[in-house]
């Protein structure tokens, strides 16, 4: 018994070093770009991978003024915030609608629906742009956060789908023997339910639309409508080799979705083991 | 309940609160006012539905329709005029050589992302999951790179590939590997194992917690028999785990692939398709098409391709998934 415990000790103790290690090797991009963001150019040139010799913020300031990321940041967030709004207000009610109300066509429309998450958004981009233009809304800020709704609109009604479908329907019938109207059931009783379905759905749309590429790179061209990931690629084009503020600048476009990741973590994972199961 | 949405009167003998049944002027009255009802309830349906059909229809369905339109037409984007040409621009596809160089990039990206991905990822899950303590850490720890946006990764990784200042090319030549230094990105035979190992580092957070999700659900005590039977830890991994794990590995396996078959982002950011079409893959030749060569139509029959083969691919292994999980 003693040697068996002791061989499972050791098993323990070889799993977690082979962890650890292997943990530093991933993770060491992101350090070498967070200690290259404080060096020089000389420095990242000639001491790749020692730590920089003074703690300078010059490279992540210089990068913030002159690439202007100030301004990609407030888009970025407007497009964002606008997204998960829509999507919330939107998804939601038809999310119930599938999982708690008959009606004809159900199944048919959910079919639908499905299909778009079929659906890559490169298949679709391009009547996407001429669509857009025809509306006056190439490269505004409404029009990517249109289009990102749209786009995050099957899954997240598949999601919230599924949320209410766990929620037992008894609940839903007596409260409406008790009076209350279908939406009225739905905002007071329904929804606060699934509350984490919807805070899943949030992280999700966040993530999804935050760190979007294609739409922005179709869809807006002036530079003071960039999101970050757009104003970064543009950043590293413009910078060539100026290593160090490139450097500085991906640091900047990293902080935002780490600290999200950092207070939602437990959220973050519990919702994609759950949005992928179903 | 259930039969509500059915027509006519069956459900009046099954609603259990249906009492009264045979008188003729009660039945027919019954029957208006459950129309009337089943108008009002298709009403409200579609007052909860509708804000998202309007969305869905105007952002992905009518575009949907759209690419096809414009890929039976020879348009340009800005002519006002639009020919018919029928499959003109598919027949053009089948000729073109860096359009089938892209599907066979595709196809290699699919394949690469599967080896690198799969196995390797659940042996990570395996590992985690057998961890005492700290196993939330680790976790954390190996899903960090899946949070950075795909620019941070393609910029970051551009980088990291850089022939003259990129920590692998230094690393190589520190420990007296020189002669291995390369021009990552920019040699053919390179290129897209480059890039798929970068998309990999981005993408397999997300299939890990999809393993680590499976595995809390193997039977404790299949392992605790196999013990007693003396299994080492590599026949219990090959012939318990993997096989209890086999919906979560078809869900891994058809999201690899789908999600290698859509790369765009990462191509575009490091390599843009080069160096002379040696990354092209089929997003990025029809984006160029489209945005920078104004062949609108010929891009959106490449588009519909993509689409077909993507939306084929789905339905096909969800008709298989259902089919052998039933």
């Amino acid at each position: 018994m003693t040697t068996l415990t002791k061989k499972k000790g050791i098993a323990q103790i070889s799993i977690w070093i082979a962890l650890s290690l292997l943990l530093i090797i991933i993770i060491s991009p992101i350090f070498y770009a967070v200690l290259a963001s404080f060096k020089t150019n000389i420095e990242i040139f000639t001491s790749p991978f020692s730590l920089p010799k003074n703690w300078s913020f010059d490279n992540l300031i210089n990068a913030w003024q002159i690439g202007n990321f100030q301004k990609y940041f407030l888009n970025s967030a407007v497009i964002t915030v606008g997204g998960m709004v829509i999507v919330a207000l939107v998804a939601c009610p038809a999310g119930y609608a599938f999982a708690q109300l008959t009606f004809k066509g159900n199944n048919l429309l959910f079919y639908l629906i499905l299909l778009g998450m079929a659906l890559p958004a490169q298949a679709i981009i391009i009547p996407i742009f001429y669509q857009l233009r025809s509306m006056g809304l190439v490269d505004t800020l409404t029009g990517v956060i249109l289009v990102s709704a749209g786009l995050a609109l099957p899954f997240s009604i598949f999601l919230m789908r599924n949320t209410f479908r766990d929620v037992p329907k008894e609940l839903r019938e007596s409260a409406t023997v008790d009076g209350a109207g279908e939406w009225r059931t739905f905002w007071s009783v329904m929804l606060p339910l699934a509350k984490p379905g919807l805070v899943a759905l949030l992280i999700f749309t966040f993530m999804n639309i935050w760190n979007d590429f294609l739409l922005p790179l179709v869809l807006l061209m002036s530079k003071d409508k960039f999101t970050i990931s757009l104003g970064l690629y543009s950043f590293q084009g413009e910078m060539a080799t100026n290593y160090a503020l490139i450097f500085g600048g991906t640091v900047i476009s990293m902080i935002p979705s780490i600290i999200v990741y950092l207070i939602f973590q437990r959220s973050f994972v519990e919702g994609m083991s759950s949005g992928a199961n179903k | 309940m259930a039969l509500f949405h059915q027509e006519g009167r069956i459900d009046m003998y099954t609603n259990e609160s249906s009492t009264i049944i045979g008188n003729p002027v009660l039945d027919k009255e019954r029957i208006k006012t459950k129309r009337r009802s089943k108008v009002k309830k298709t009403l409200t349906a579609l007052s909860f539905l509708a804000p998202a059909l309007l969305l869905y229809i105007i952002f992905m369905l009518y575009p949907m329709l759209d690419a096809v339109r414009y890929s039976l037409f020879d348009w340009n984007g800005s002519s006002t005029t639009m020919n018919f040409v029928g499959l003109e621009n598919y027949l053009q596809l089948a000729k073109d050589d860096i359009f089938h160089k892209a599907l066979g990039h595709n196809l290699l990206w699919v394949v690469l992302s599967l080896v690198l991905m799969v196995l390797p990822t659940l042996i990570l899950a395996v590992l985690i999951s057998k961890v005492k303590y700290g196993k939330t850490f680790f976790r954390a720890g190996f899903y960090l790179p899946s949070v950075l946006s795909l620019a941070v990764v393609g910029v970051l990784w551009s980088k990291i590939y850089d022939p003259a200042m990129g920590p692998i090319n230094k690393l190589l030549s520190s420990i007296g590997l020189g002669f291995l230094a390369k021009n990552w990105l920019g040699e053919p035979a390179f290129v897209i194992p480059a890039l798929v190992i970068a998309s990999t580092w981005a993408f397999y957070g997300l299939y890990m917690i999809l393993f680590l999700a499976g595995l809390q659900n193997i039977d404790y005590q299949v392992y605790e028999a196999a013990d007693l039977d003396g299994a080492g830890p590599i026949r219990k991994f090959w012939h318990i785990t993997v096989p209890s794990l086999r919906n979560t590995m078809n869900l891994v396996i058809s999201m690899v692939i789908i999600h290698a078959l859509k790369g765009f982002a990462l191509i575009w950011l490091m390599t843009q398709g080069g160096p002379f079409y040696m990354s092209e893959v089929v997003s990025t030749y029809v984006y160029k098409a489209a945005f920078s060569m104004n062949q609108v139509s010929y891009a959106s029959a490449g588009s519909v391709v993509l689409g077909i083969i993507v939306i084929t691919f789905t339905i096909a292994f969800n008709y298989y998934r259902e089919r052998s999980e039933a």
